[in-house]
């Protein structure tokens, strides 16, 4: 606390903190907290330490870090999607519980899937995979290697075929040999192709999925934002899964996508294996901003 | 959003335009708002910082050539300082042996396998012959995701879903193609900076193919890691070219920015999509465009 090596009370002004800021600016923006929302932080990170009184040293570094941290719970905490007792809920009246898995290319999403299905599967719950990615090359045998690894019925259609038709096929297996879950794979793609998109909102239409999983990239910077919102103005995302935080990404594309649609985070992919995925707590967030900072001090 | 930002970027610009010198408050805001652009636009902010520090000091100290305005000098320094960063022409892939061996790496889901078709694809009409190695032994139909691209193309692929050994696979595969063919793609799985075992594999498959370029390929929408990964990346071979895939997308590509500046290779294709022939030749000149979320750089810098 050298910079305020001073004891007299004094009252923070804006000339105070203008250099904290901008530190703290810089430290978001380098763990891939998108431009427009870092600034938002900033900003109601300066409005609540303006007019406090410091007493003592250390108590900006207190009051900065409290605004730091109240203002990303602001941000990632978006509610807990209880995904287990909406399945519950599903299950009860008899229905399979279905799940579509949308985000644009390589993020995830047919690895997740696999993921997901071995979550499920430790409580007790029957997946069947919907291999409605036809149109990536090695799509439908990717998943296929998944269902034989994990022992599950995948349903598949040959490729180039009609995705929702694949998908409507899978929910129509589930529910002839009582399958309690069905997780519906889809071809990754860019936001901006409006085809890709309403061909994404047909297999929504006809397969009528209880939830929507936006996967995202947890390496991925500014344009995380712009992606999410699309999606979810496109298909209405229900909650988020992201990926590869394994690869010592900071992860500011959760916030990214927290601030734009405040949808929660359900879980975080940690590696490329079965078990590499772990349910989300709003801490995590907390600790990726703040390690980075202690890190470089 | 973007939209904006290269409107306060023209904006700020247009003050200079009535000066005749450059004053350092004008100056402080313009850089400002170049590093606003170029981190909205995924440039590591410590390469942003450096780039924009010597922009700075070359405006101020730099005598203001006959004929320019200060708008128009300062334009020019940042365009000087980019193209000095990711070159000024497109470097072409030459390829000057038989069989000229290329090794793809890159971060999981960056594009590797797509690209190496797009790759195959090009070079086929550039009248050279191709032949892909797959070494992925991680990802599950790794290998039919290959054979479903290049069969179109009429290239041969070499791989055993069967064999988990990389490193075999590629002393195999090379072995099986010997000198039939002009270029030799060796395609290898995803990997990052944490994954320590997959590095050392990665620097195994190095000394073994002896690779005449390995291409980074780096995914357009990656931010702030592409250059510490980069640089993992680097110590486990020499990287000589990059190519950035999945610009038909609203990202900028400033992560592969990042990465040129880290390891010193220059960029030679894109991708904009996933077809394969969604490939083109880098383009420094509109790359910069693109990173400052200007359209009319072009025209300035002619008129500069
Ligand atoms: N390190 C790491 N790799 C991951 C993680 N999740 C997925 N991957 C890898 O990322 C790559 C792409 O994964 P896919 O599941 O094929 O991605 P996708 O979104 O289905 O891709 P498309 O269908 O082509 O759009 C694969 O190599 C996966 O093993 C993760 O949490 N950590
Ligand atoms: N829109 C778009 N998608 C692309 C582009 N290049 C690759 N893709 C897609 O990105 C996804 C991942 O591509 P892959 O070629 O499988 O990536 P990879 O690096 O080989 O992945 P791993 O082997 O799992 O590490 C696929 O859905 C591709 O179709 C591009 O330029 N534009
Ligand atoms: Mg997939
Ligand atoms: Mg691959």
């Amino acid at each position: 606390g050298g910079r305020f090596g001073f004891i007299t009370t004094k009252t923070i002004k804006e000339d105070d903190i203008e250099e904290i800021l901008e530190n703290l600016e810089l430290s978001l923006l380098e763990g891939d907290v998108a431009f427009e929302v870092a600034d938002t932080i900033v900003e109601s990170v300066k409005e609540d330490l303006i007019g406090r009184k410091i007493k003592r040293r250390g108590d900006m570094e207190l009051f900065t870090t409290n605004a730091l941290k109240k203002s990303i719970y602001e941000i990632i905490d978006n509610g807990e999607y209880d995904l287990l007792g909406d399945i519950e809920k599903v299950r009860k009246t008899g229905e399979p519980y279905k799940i579509m898995f949308v985000g644009i290319n390589g993020t995830g999403k047919t690895t997740t899937i696999a993921k997901l299905a071995t979550y499920l599967e430790r409580y007790g719950y029957t997946s069947v995979l919907g291999a409605s990615d036809t149109f990536r090359a090695g799509a439908i045998e990717q998943l296929e290697y998944h269902a034989k690894n994990l022992n599950m019925k995948i349903i598949k259609h040959p490729k180039d075929s009609d995705p929702a038709a694949v998908a409507y096929d899978a929910v129509d297996h589930a529910k002839a040999t009582g399958k309690d879950i069905v997780l519906i794979d889809t071809s990754g793609r860019m936001q901006t192709n409006a085809n890709l998109m309403d061909e994404m909102k047909k297999i929504k239409r006809i397969s009528k999925p209880d939830i929507v999983i936006y996967v995202g990239d947890a390496l991925m910077g500014n344009d995380a934002t712009e992606q999410a919102d699309k999606f979810n103005e496109v298909i209405d995302i229900d909650g988020i899964i992201l990926t590869k935080t394994d690869a010592d990404a900071k992860g500011g594309a959760a916030l990214s996508i927290g601030h734009v649609i405040h949808k929660p985070i359900l879980f975080i992919g940690v590696g490329q294996g079965y078990d590499d995925l772990i349910e989300f707590k709003p801490e995590w967030m907390i600790d990726q901003i703040f390690n980075e900072q202690e890190a470089e001090a | 959003m973007l939209e904006g930002l290269s409107e306060n970027l023209t904006n700020t610009m247009k003050k200079l335009s009535g000066m005749s010198i450059i004053d350092k408050k004008t100056l402080k805001e313009i850089t400002k708002e170049i590093q606003k652009a170029l981190i909205q636009s995924d440039v590591n902010v410590k390469v942003v910082l450096n780039l924009t520090k010597e922009i700075q000091r070359r405006a101020l100290d730099e005598e203001l050539p006959k004929g320019l305005s200060p708008k128009e000098h300062v334009m020019r320094i940042v365009y000087e300082e980019l193209v000095y960063l990711i070159g000024e022409k497109p470097e072409p892939l030459d390829i000057n042996k038989k069989p000229y061996k290329i090794m793809m790496l890159g971060l999981q889901g960056s594009g590797k396998t797509t690209t190496t078709a797009k790759l195959a694809k090009n070079l086929k009409k550039r009248g050279l012959t191709t032949a892909i190695v797959c070494t992925d032994t991680w990802r599950p139909a790794a290998y039919e995701q290959l054979k479903q691209l290049s069969e179109p193309l009429d290239v041969p692929v070499y791989g055993d879903p069967k064999n988990s050994d990389a490193v075999d696979l590629a002393q195999k595969g090379l072995e099986h193609f010997g000198s039939k063919y002009d270029v030799i793609i060796v395609d290898t799985a995803g990997r990052h900076k944490e994954e320590a075992d997959l590095l050392d594999e990665m620097k195994q498959l190095s000394t073994v193919v002896n690779p005449d370029e390995v291409i980074l390929v780096i995914d357009g929408t990656i931010g702030q890691q592409a250059r510490n990964q980069a640089k993992a990346f680097k110590q486990t071979t020499t990287i000589g070219s990059i190519i950035v895939s999945k610009l038909d997308g609203s990202a900028k590509g400033g992560g592969a920015l990042s990465a040129v500046a880290e390891i010193n290779a220059p960029i030679k294709f894109i991708g904009t999509g996933e077809r394969v022939d969604d490939f083109e030749a880098f383009d420094p000149e509109r790359f910069i465009s693109r990173l400052l979320g200007m359209g009319d750089i072009e025209t300035l810098i002619e008129r500069a």
